[in-house]
């Protein structure tokens, strides 16, 4: 997939970028990082204007991205049964209702980048959590013209060093991806039992 | 000093209590939490690693030709012309030519490996007669 997704871009240039980009934000898994990063490199040489280049991977991006956020959405009753299955109860979904709205503006713009892999779920979620759809795409705007900048301008900078730097890029998200979720259990093991259970014996010590 | 854990807020108690009580009684789910912790650890260090370990050998590395670059591309990364590169395997120089080499290799009914092959010689030529700007 991934030879066909480059090859595409070597040779259609910014329509091959605009598509490859909206299609992954909506969920496929294409190396989006390594695209970036090659289309940095094509800027380098001349055959693709960097500015319009992080444009229009932005603009695909954000395509993409309402895409995935009108699904959660307007996705219908089976999707929020499915999402209802996973979580647990409507109390639950309630919960995570509030906390999307609490933390959606920061989730939304560190997950078209720095945690990229997650980006789809967010839009699922912030659609099936009603998170405002302006806000949304202000952050998501925001996010995925940061993140583009960056992987463009780091292809244009080690123009001859692509796939590594790809690698190296991948390799970091996904460590960064395992130190959140290490994060976040080690929380839950460790700390939220931990107070659960000084919450349930307080009282009996009082007595 | 009981008073104190149970009432207190410093985490490190919380932490003791959580960690006794998972010696204890490993339920399901507590068991299910730890694997996923001890999993989320060991991707974050062998990603951390690979990261560093490739970002070590960057500099010494040469980008490896794939299928996906054009010749145009593969003489930038190589640091090289690409004349040379073209002819090497028999096709017209033109600079605005893109096409991936699976597309040449497919157009010239050659195997991509072969067109690759032909690139590297050309470029280990061009090294050694010092064509290289």
């Amino acid at each position: 997939m991934s030879e066909q997704v480059l090859a595409a871009l070597a040779r259609y240039g910014s329509p091959a970028l605009f598509a490859i980009v909206a299609v992954a934000a909506v969920g496929v898994p294409l190396p989006v990082t390594l695209l970036l990063i090659v289309t940095g490199s094509l800027a380098a040489q001349g055959l693709m204007n960097f500015w319009s280049a992080i444009a229009i991977a932005a603009v695909g991006s954000v395509a993409g991205d309402q895409i995935g956020y009108a699904v959660g959405r307007w996705g219908g009753s089976r999707l929020v049964a499915g999402l209802s299955r996973m979580i647990g109860s409507a109390e639950r979904i309630r919960e995570l209702d509030a906390r999307a709205k609490s933390w959606g503006g920061a989730g939304v713009f560190f997950s078209r980048w720095l945690v990229a892999p997650l980006g789809p779920w967010i839009n699922l979620a912030s659609g099936a959590a009603d998170y405002s759809w302006l806000r949304f795409t202000v952050w998501d705007f925001v996010g995925e013209s940061f993140g583009a900048g960056i992987f463009i301008w780091l292809g244009r900078v080690f123009s001859d060093r692509v796939q590594e730097i790809g690698s190296i890029l991948g390799d970091l998200t996904w460590a960064i991806i395992g130190l959140l979720a290490a994060v976040f259990l080690g929380w839950k093991l460790f700390f939220k039992r931990g107070m659960g259970a000084t919450a349930e014996a307080s009282p009996a010590t009082k007595a | 000093m009981q008073d104190y854990i149970d009432s207190g807020v410093p985490a490190y108690f919380h932490a003791r209590r959580s960690i006794v009580k998972l010696v204890a009684l490993p339920g399901r789910r507590t068991l299910v939490l730890l694997l996923g912790f001890c999993l989320a650890i060991a991707a974050t260090f062998f990603f951390g690693y690979r990261a560093g370990r490739t970002a070590r050998h960057v500099r010494w590395q040469n980008e490896p030709i794939r299928p996906w670059m054009s010749v145009p591309f593969v003489a930038h990364t190589w640091h090289t012309r690409e004349q040379p590169l073209f002819e090497a395997i028999g096709v017209p120089p033109n600079p605005h030519d893109h096409r991936p080499i699976r597309d040449i290799a497919r157009a010239e009914k050659r195997p991509a490996a072969e067109l690759i092959s032909d690139l590297q010689k050309a470029i280990a030529n061009s090294d050694q007669t010092g064509k290289t700007p």
